[in-house]
């Protein structure tokens, strides 16, 4: 059933910066990655604003599992499976909402909100009393656990603590967000699909290399403020041109000679933060703003380069954190080449009218499936998923190679994440590839957490 | 007498067939204008205070359904003012927006339109509509859903001076949206 080690280990190259074309679209792989990956890791389900109050419950993806996030009478957290223990029919059929109990439309099994079995029909006339109901409560997940409001969860018991295992990368990357205030999810997460491999549309995250071209109508239409490099330089754009042979003129370039303008953080477990420095985003005139970096809370938080990184995050496998506009984003694998994105946007509690309008805007009209520049990113994931499936193409392999064998990894064991300062690079993605490939392996969590601990130099 | 009450009867039903008319024809010219990839005459027919909205569904059990979707102030698809239609209008104009190049193909049909309110300069109007979409090969979308306009008598016709746009989806079943309602 498992794919040979042997064979695994050709999947990726971080030496070539290589990566073979079949693991985005073969089914074999999908489902060792619902069973390796997802049936362990820790993952993202909620924040605990969602679920104020007891009977609020909101379902999130485990894998393939449904799992119902339900707020306790005692203030506590639970994550139960959807799943009926007669015959097995969700107990639970809306997204959201707010219940005092879940009783199952099949046969009128009720559980409580702590997914105690407390109603069975006929339970004296049909079942003689006989029925176990301790043994036959809603399922709970293996472990749940919270981290800054952060809800997360594991199908697996001997999984490591939910604050170790997101290292100081993840923790690091949720506080960017939580340092912000006493932050609260915005009503309504936006779902959409897109028919790509889920892998696509996560190393996208630490791409920095592609908004001026996927994203230039949204620039040049001032949808989205370019960043202005400070140093007034842009990247060389010889030879680039469109098929009607016009040279494109670039907005967006961050550029870097020798001057690195760019943050990357590679992390145990597969974590990895990429983008630029605040210095070099600057705040986007005025739409931006980096002040929780100084607070006394993000200098207590945060080591000198977290505070400096304005990068996005991403919490192996799926879990996306944009602090810059306070979201979080959720890549969801439903099939080899089908991935639902859920986005989440954050306020602060105590944000004025004004500001949380402004926080409002920004997510719809950024990122999302109208969003200026969401609607591009799909295109490029569909496509690169459609075109691993050639019998040819799929023999081309996949090239991470900028910045390849210069990314210089420096752990000073402190409060920061082990980093690399350098200019746009594939370090992100060639990092989450390589850990993917030691997670696939299946192998315990002690050598999981050895074989994705950073090298010296990537 | 009998004949005065049903003159004005087949009066007030003329008025409002002839209202009917308007209506359904701004509807129709507007939908062609999409359907020819037209924006910039599409968006002209918005009022400068308008506000184009998309909530977002939600399945919620039918005791909650007052929360179904969501609330300016809350996210959205689209919450756009005339500025950020006029925005998206100059992207999709750049030549480099490459979802919508090769563009899409769409066809609007705008159905049961009702006049819900005609307060003499504005009219409160429903519509069903659907939007067949293809793109590419072999992507194939269809959006159902429900349209409650405000529209503003303006020069013989009408200005859209709100729109809210009802899916019938919570998921969205499309990789984006990156055309008009």
């Amino acid at each position: 059933m498992a794919i040979a080690a042997e064979k695994l280990q050709q999947l990726v190259s971080l030496d070539r910066g290589e990566i073979d074309r079949s693991i985005f679209s073969d089914s074999e792989i999908f489902e060792q990655e619902i069973t390796s990956i997802f049936g362990r890791s820790w993952l993202f389900l909620c924040h605990e604003s969602q679920i104020a109050k007891a009977g609020d419950f909101f379902e999130a993806p485990m894998g393939r599992d449904n799992v119902l996030v339900v707020r306790q009478k005692d203030g506590g957290i639970k994550g139960l499976l959807n799943t009926c223990a007669h015959r097995g029919n969700a107990v639970c059929r809306a997204e959201e909402g707010n219940v005092k109990n879940f009783m199952c439309t099949y046969h009128g099994w009720t559980y409580d909100l702590a997914g105690k079995l407390i109603g069975v029909p006929g339970l004296q006339e049909l079942y003689h009393n006989e029925l176990d109901l301790a043994a036959h409560g809603l399922r709970e997940v293996a472990q749940l656990d919270t981290y800054r409001g952060f809800v997360f969860a594991t199908a697996d018991r001997d999984a490591p603590p939910l604050a170790e295992f997101l290292g100081r990368t993840g923790r690091a990357g949720l506080e960017m967000i939580a340092g912000q205030g006493e932050m609260e999810v915005v009503p309504g997460i936006q779902k959409f699909v897109i028919p790509c491999n889920w892998k696509f549309a996560v190393d996208n995250l630490f791409d920095w290399y592609h908004p001026q071209i996927t994203h230039l109508s949204a620039l040049q239409a001032g949808l989205v403020p370019a960043p202005t490099d400070p140093r007034g330089r842009q990247m060389s754009a010889t030879g680039v041109a469109g098929p009607d042979g016009a040279e494109l003129e670039l907005m967006g370039g961050v550029a870097n000679e020798d001057t690195p303008d760019q943050i990357v953080f590679l992390d145990v477990f597969g974590h990895a933060l990429a983008g630029p420095t605040v210095e070099t985003m600057g705040n986007l005139d005025g739409a931006v703003d980096h002040s929780w970096r100084d607070t006394p809370r993000a200098r207590e938080a945060l080591g000198p380069m977290a505070r400096r990184a304005v990068g996005h995050t991403n919490i192996f496998p799926t879990l996306w954190i944009a602090p810059e506009i306070r979201q979080v984003s959720l890549r969801v694998p439903r099939g080899p080449e089908l991935t639902e994105i859920w986005w989440f946007t954050f306020v602060p509690r105590e944000a004025g009218p004004q500001e949380r309008a402004m926080t409002i805007q920004a997510a719809i009209h950024v990122f999302g499936p109208a969003g200026a520049l969401e609607q591009e990113d799909g295109e490029n994931w569909t496509q690169s998923t459609i075109q691993t499936r050639g019998t040819a193409s799929r023999m081309i392999p996949q090239a991470l190679k900028m910045n390849l064998g210069r990314g210089k990894i420096v752990d000073d064991d402190g409060q920061d994440p082990p980093y690399i300062e350098c200019g746009i690079n594939e370090h992100g993605q060639l990092w989450t590839f390589a850990s993917w490939m030691a997670w696939l392996s299946g192998c315990g969590w002690d050598e999981l957490r050895n074989r994705t601990t950073p090298p010296d130099v990537i | 007498m009998t004949v005065d009450h049903s003159i004005r009867a087949e009066t007030d039903t003329l008025a409002a067939a002839l209202r009917q008319f308007e209506v359904e024809r701004f509807y129709t010219d507007e939908a062609a204008l999409l359907d020819a990839h037209r924006y910039h005459e599409w968006v002209q027919l918005f009022s400068d205070d308008t506000h184009y909205f998309m909530p977002i569904r939600r399945t919620r059990l039918r005791r909650e359904l007052d929360k179904e979707f969501t609330k300016p102030g809350e996210i959205a698809y689209f919450d756009d003012t005339k500025p950020i239609l006029l925005g998206r209008v100059a992207k999709l104009a750049t030549g480099t927006a490459w979802a919508e190049d090769p563009p899409s193909r769409t066809r609007h049909f705008v159905t049961n339109v009702r006049i819900e309110e005609d307060r003499g300069d504005e009219l409160e109007v429903s519509s069903n509509f659907i939007l067949y979409r293809t793109r590419l090969k072999s992507e194939e979308t269809t959006w159902a859903g429900s349209r409650r306009d405000l529209l503003r008598r303006h020069e013989g016709s009408f200005l859209i001076a709100r729109r809210h746009i009802l899916l019938e989806q919570t998921v969205l079943l499309s990789q984006n949206l990156s055309n008009f309602f």
